[in-house]
């Protein structure tokens, strides 16, 4: 008991959520800072939007993985329309994830998102069309990642009811054979 | 929107590499549940559990590593349909499901992803092997070809430019990026079939040309070298895009749809000679 309580406390994949949350600060830090005490537009475009673009890779191809079981992308079939295709571990290793990793990870994806609005706010006030431009593309991936993820945490929680609901039509089955001795 | 990373490969090994301790450290937490499954009787979890872990070894081997731990649903749904969803589970247990990316290493989904930047762009630098069914080249779409390309060209370009070098990196990125989402609503507009994100996909990967028509006049400060650089790049530019956008059109219509793609292009042609 002690040890599960203590287990459960920690964070199952700390690497995971430290790259997970090291190029989001990152970008924000960067852009920040370097607008306030350097004036090199070019320098901090290209350098908040690289990191941006490195943590939305992460997000949806690494940490979105490991931290709550979940990867999403957009493909085009052979009738040439766009489909979404979604993964999502079965509904007994969802259930095995790490709670404090599945806070974190949908917190800081909201989170940032939020802080790109409010500099994205102060660009507007201060007419600065350039730096909106920053802030336009850094926010278009934040909100890229948050839309499907959370399509994907709606399809994962589906096939949950389906696996619940196989299971127990499963068990209902077992029970009605054995309670009329056809096994 | 599946997008790929591939434009800054030396900042990944590192994380890969962490990356793939945690999948190890993954690996070494898979004996505890094997030990735990054994534990629960009840026979629905068992029934359950080899259905779904059947097409598991036979795609990727590396799954044998994770086969109670992890046992990947993958499910396709259409944006339009949505009772699609209802019957879409059924339909891809039936086909067999995919090759499984949750449980990959880093690795594998680095190379992946470059793979697939790498044979988009062979696309558009060599000769088109689709050129007869455009709607088949670029299928496997990404943005960050296109986003490499834009950000090379606006430093190519602020670097050109004497002054004012904030201001035409903005204007360079700008006008690229609102260009190709115009572009791609004027072909929707005017009822072609082409998927918005393909096309900006497209109209990215065919810039490569003028990328390399600008980082020449970068390093030749002779006018009338950039004019033939700047012509050559720009007819291969229009080249390379011409199958895509005039077959996505009605065949009446196709001017309408092109000629924007040529005025975009040629208004960036001028902006490389203009700028010294």
């Amino acid at each position: 008991m002690d040890q599960r309580q203590v287990v459960s406390e920690n964070y199952a994949n700390p690497i995971t959520c430290f790259f997970h949350v090291l190029f989001k600060a990152g970008a924000l830090a960067f852009y920040i800072l370097f607008s306030l005490f350097v004036k090199s537009f070019v320098i901090i475009f290209v350098i908040t939007v690289l990191l941006a673009a490195l943590d939305f890779w992460v997000v949806k191809n690494v940490s979105g993985r490991i931290l709550v079981g979940l990867r999403w992308w957009n493909e085009i079939d052979d009738d040439g329309n766009s489909v979404w295709k979604f993964e999502c571990l079965d509904g007994e290793s969802l259930a095995r994830m790490n709670k404090k990793d599945s806070w974190l990870f949908w917190w800081t994806l909201y989170l940032t998102a939020a802080a790109w609005i409010v500099l994205g706010i102060f660009s507007l006030i201060r007419l600065e069309a350039d730096y909106l431009l920053v802030v336009g593309v850094c926010l278009s991936l934040s909100i890229a990642n948050i839309v499907g993820f959370t399509k994907c945490n709606k399809d994962a929680k589906k096939n949950i009811q389906t696996f619940a609901q196989n299971a127990l039509a499963s068990r209902v089955t077992s029970s009605l054979q054995s309670a009329f001795g056809v096994i | 929107m599946s997008h790929n990373h591939g434009d800054t490969i030396p900042l990944h090994p590192s994380s890969a590499q962490s990356d793939m301790d945690e999948i190890e450290s993954l690996i070494h937490a898979a004996p505890s549940p094997a030990t735990v499954l054994p534990a629960r009787p009840p026979s629905p979890t068992r029934a359950s559990i080899p259905v779904s872990s059947s097409p598991a070894p036979s795609p990727v081997p590396t799954k044998p590593p994770f086969p109670a731990a992890s046992i990947p649903i993958s499910v396709s749904v259409s944006p339009v349909p949505v009772p699609a969803s209802v019957s879409v589970p059924i339909g891809a247990d039936g086909f067999g499901s995919p090759p499984n990316t949750l449980t990959e290493p880093v690795w594998d989904t680095i190379k992946r992803d470059l793979a697939r930047i790498v044979s988009n762009l062979k696309l558009v630098v060599f000769p088109n092997p689709y050129r007869e069914d455009p709607g088949k080249a670029l299928r496997d779409w990404d943005l960050w070809g296109p986003f490499f390309f834009i950000v090379f060209l606006g430093l190519t370009l602020s670097w050109s430019a004497s002054v004012k070098k904030s201001e035409v990196f903005a204007v360079a990125f700008a006008v690229l990026a609102a260009g190709a989402i115009i572009l791609t609503l004027n072909v929707l507009l005017l009822g072609g079939h082409i998927i918005f994100f393909q096309s900006l996909s497209l109209l990215g990967y065919c810039l490569f040309p003028l990328d390399v028509g600008a980082l020449v006049c970068m390093l030749k400060d002779n006018v009338i070298l950039k004019i033939v650089v700047v012509t050559i790049t720009l007819a291969w530019s229009s080249w390379a895009a011409y199958p895509f956008m005039s077959a996505a059109v009605n065949p009446r219509r196709k001017a309408l749809a092109l000629y924007p793609v040529f005025l975009m292009y040629i208004s960036v042609g001028f902006l490389i000679i203009a700028i010294d």
